[in-house]
């Protein structure tokens, strides 16, 4: 069997990883996107594209619930982990490597699995049906775990109901054409998308024409990892990750890379001194790109007026292009000074807000527009908690 | 039939030419990987086996299946591209041998590409799920945009050599190639092969913003087919562009095979890196350059290589 397991090695070299980030643990997951790339993996979009499960953080009953679903859904071979603190990352991915060549581990898994429990009558029953892949699943009763997908589509009309998903309802779109409405969770496990938070989307076709936000787990709140040693590199880091986030949405994959690495370099002590001139680099790239230009002006435009009306930050005055480069410039300037008196002074935006100005947005604009905020992942969970 | 400059090739040669393919294909994911490793800062090691690990990991992942998915249309999507590649390929004649020589290869070609709007949207709509359905519907969006300049784009070589067989219009080239009078219709035609294959600035279908899009669903065997479609698409457009825009085979020292594989590989090469460099173009946005810019520009092409045609006559 030398063929059989140079192949598992080889396939275990390359595997794809779903990151599931609890709120507060922005560092670890950071760590961890760090040193999977570092060794050649790559970040799984949806659960059907990933190898193994990595959870950063204790996740509150909520996300650890959506985690079970992930878990259920991914093909498997498949291998779950818990990294508790930038620290272990090395180590569990060393770990999820050596599982998931385990041959005997990852047969005896998909056994277990097919014997099932009384819910899971098919092997690869994945509540699906009319909604998203991800995280959408909490909705009505979680007894019903990786069966069907009840909270996919509109509720209400039962009269038909193939594989027990009952049909869409219709409704009216913004140009006034009938179409079917389905009620799509985004979040709180998406590729970019700010930890912790949860859009709840009635779509007709793929235009948002309501929405509703809310914190994954509100009362599990850990306190942020790192908010001892706030200092400016960590601020500008955050900006630079929040950059990336924004600069992979919008499919800049070089520039999305090099923010990501800036990332890195702000964030490791012994980091190079170089990293204020590649941020300039940066930063001169992003500013010089016509097309990125092009593609994100005019998205989510937010005059002063309409910043003070709905009591959020001046920093996010503009476009989501103005803002993408108000996010690089805040890094430059925080990397610049290395005082922690500006660090502090990241404001926070009330989560409801973020639904108001996604709505009448198609899912591609919203993605973007979301990504624009500059959203600290502890920031809303304040906001909520004094509501 | 009508060129004797290309002979058919027996049948079982469709081995080789898949083969070819398949090869083509290889060399672009393996083009991709080290690009994208370089820019990550992974080792390049990784780089080189990315699409060997990627095949390996694919074959041993299991195949998944959702609640109440179609599967007979969603598993015909998937694998449709791959299929619809090889088909392309048949009519590119490799220097001087072709496995079908078609009196209408360019139209046999543009009825291949237009199969990619039933596979893509078949492979979003047969999961049965919200994110893969978004995807589709932005296939279908940008199709109704590339497709009308990609046909335009075809007709301007045809034109030039009065014939819509493949041998024939890289024959017509042996002085002057294509792409040197007509850089707008190879431009047009590049942009289709690129949305064809869902690659780079036309990836919104399979964008990480829908979770994968098309592909959200998609594991094991299916996935690979899904993704060595695109690829095998991706290699299948360069190679028709060298006889239809880069005088096929013609070019110094080298037999003619081997200039239609080099051409081929620099644009296989330049399309692959192009995937890094420009940001994706939404559907919405493209919809408008399709029709207001590109459809009157290449319709000014083909008003041009017909006077020029014409004048030549």
């Amino acid at each position: 069997m030398g063929l059989t397991s140079m192949l598992h090695r080889l396939a275990a070299r390359h595997a794809h990883v779903l990151l599931v980030e609890t709120p507060g643990h922005w560092l670890t997951r950071v760590a961890a996107e760090h040193h999977l790339l570092d060794r050649g993996w790559r970040l799984a979009q949806s659960p059907a594209d990933a190898d193994v499960l990595a959870v950063c953080g204790t996740p509150g009953v909520e996300l650890a619930t959506v985690a079970d679903r992930l878990w259920q859904q991914m093909p498997g071979p498949r291998v779950r982990i818990g990294i508790e603190s930038p620290e272990q990352v090395r180590h569990a991915l060393d770990i999820a490597e050596a599982d998931l060549r385990d041959i005997t581990r990852q047969q005896t898994d998909s056994r277990v699995r097919r014997g099932g429990r009384g819910d899971q009558t098919r092997p690869d029953g994945h509540p699906t049906g009319g909604h998203g892949p991800h995280g959408d699943h909490a909705k009505g009763g979680d007894e019903h775990a990786g069966h069907a997908g009840h909270a996919g589509v509109a509720h209400g009309d039962m009269d038909m109901a193939p594989a027990g998903i009952p049909l869409a309802n219709r409704g009216e779109d913004r140009d006034g054409l009938e179409l079917d409405v389905l009620h799509v969770r985004l979040g709180p496990v998406l590729a970019y998308w700010p930890a912790g938070l949860v859009l709840r989307c009635t779509l007709s076709g793929d235009v948002i024409v309501d929405a509703q936000a809310s914190l994954t787990d509100p009362s599990h709140r850990t306190p942020e990892h790192d908010s001892a040693s706030r200092s400016g590199r960590l601020f500008a880091a955050r900006r630079c990750d929040n950059a990336a986030s924004l600069l992979a949405l919008a499919g800049a994959h070089d520039a999305a890379s090099g923010a990501r690495q800036v990332r890195d370099i702000l964030l490791d002590p012994d980091g190079a001194a170089d990293a204020p001139a590649r941020l300039a680099r940066l930063t001169r790239t992003v500013r010089r790109s016509w097309l990125l230009r092009w593609s994100l002006r005019r998205l989510g435009s937010l005059s002063r007026s309409d910043l003070v009306n709905r009591d959020l930050p001046d920093t996010l005055e503009g476009d989501a292009h103005d803002r993408l480069l108000g996010m690089l410039d805040r890094a430059s300037r925080a990397v610049a000074e290395e005082s922690s008196h500006r660090a502090t002074g990241q404001p926070t935006v009330p989560v409801e807000a973020v639904a108001e100005l996604v709505r009448g947005w198609d899912l591609a604009t919203a993605r973007l527009i979301v990504a624009s905020l500059d959203l600290d992942a502890a920031a809303p969970a304040r906001e909520v908690s004094r509501v | 039939m009508s060129d004797p400059s290309v002979t058919v090739v027996p049948a079982f040669w469709a081995l080789g030419a898949a083969g070819l393919l398949g090869l083509l294909a290889s060399v672009a994911a393996i083009v991709d990987g080290l690009l994208s490793a370089r820019a990550a800062g992974a080792a390049a090691g990784t780089g080189w086996s990315r699409p060997a690990g990627e095949v390996a990991r694919l074959m041993w992942q299991r195949r998944r299946a959702t609640v109440a998915a179609d599967t007979l249309l969603w598993r015909t999507g998937g694998a449709g591209l791959l299929v619809m590649a090889l088909m392309i390929v048949t009519v590119v004649p490799l220097g001087a041998w072709t496995l079908f020589d078609l009196d209408v290869g360019v139209v046999w070609f543009n009825a291949m590409d237009v199969l990619a709007w039933a596979f893509v949207w078949l492979t979003g709509w047969g999961a049965n799920s919200a994110h893969a359905l978004v995807g589709g519907y932005r296939f279908l969006a940008y199709g109704l945009a590339y497709e009308l300049p990609l046909m335009f784009a075809l007709v301007a070589p045809a034109v030039a050599a009065s014939s819509l067989n493949v041998g024939t219009i890289a024959a017509a080239q042996q002085g002057l190639w294509f792409v040197t009078w007509m850089p707008l219709a190879f431009l047009v035609f590049c942009m289709g092969v690129l949305a064809i294959a869902m690659w780079g600035p036309f990836s919104a279908a399979v964008a990480p913003d829908v979770a994968g899009g098309v592909s959200a669903e998609l594991s094991g065997v299916d996935r690979l087919l899904f993704l060595g479609g695109r690829y095998a698409l991706l290699a299948a457009g360069a190679a028709f562009a060298v006889p239809m825009f880069l005088g096929g085979g013609a070019g110094p020292l080298l037999p003619a095979w081997l200039w239609v594989l080099v051409k081929t590989l620099a644009l296989l090469a330049a399309l692959v890196w192009l995937r890094r460099r420009l940001p994706v173009v939404r559907p919405d946005l493209f919809m408008e350059i399709g029709w207001v810019v590109l459809l009157p520009a290449v319709l000014l092409q083909d008003l041009l290589v017909a006077g020029i045609a014409l004048a030549r006559s």
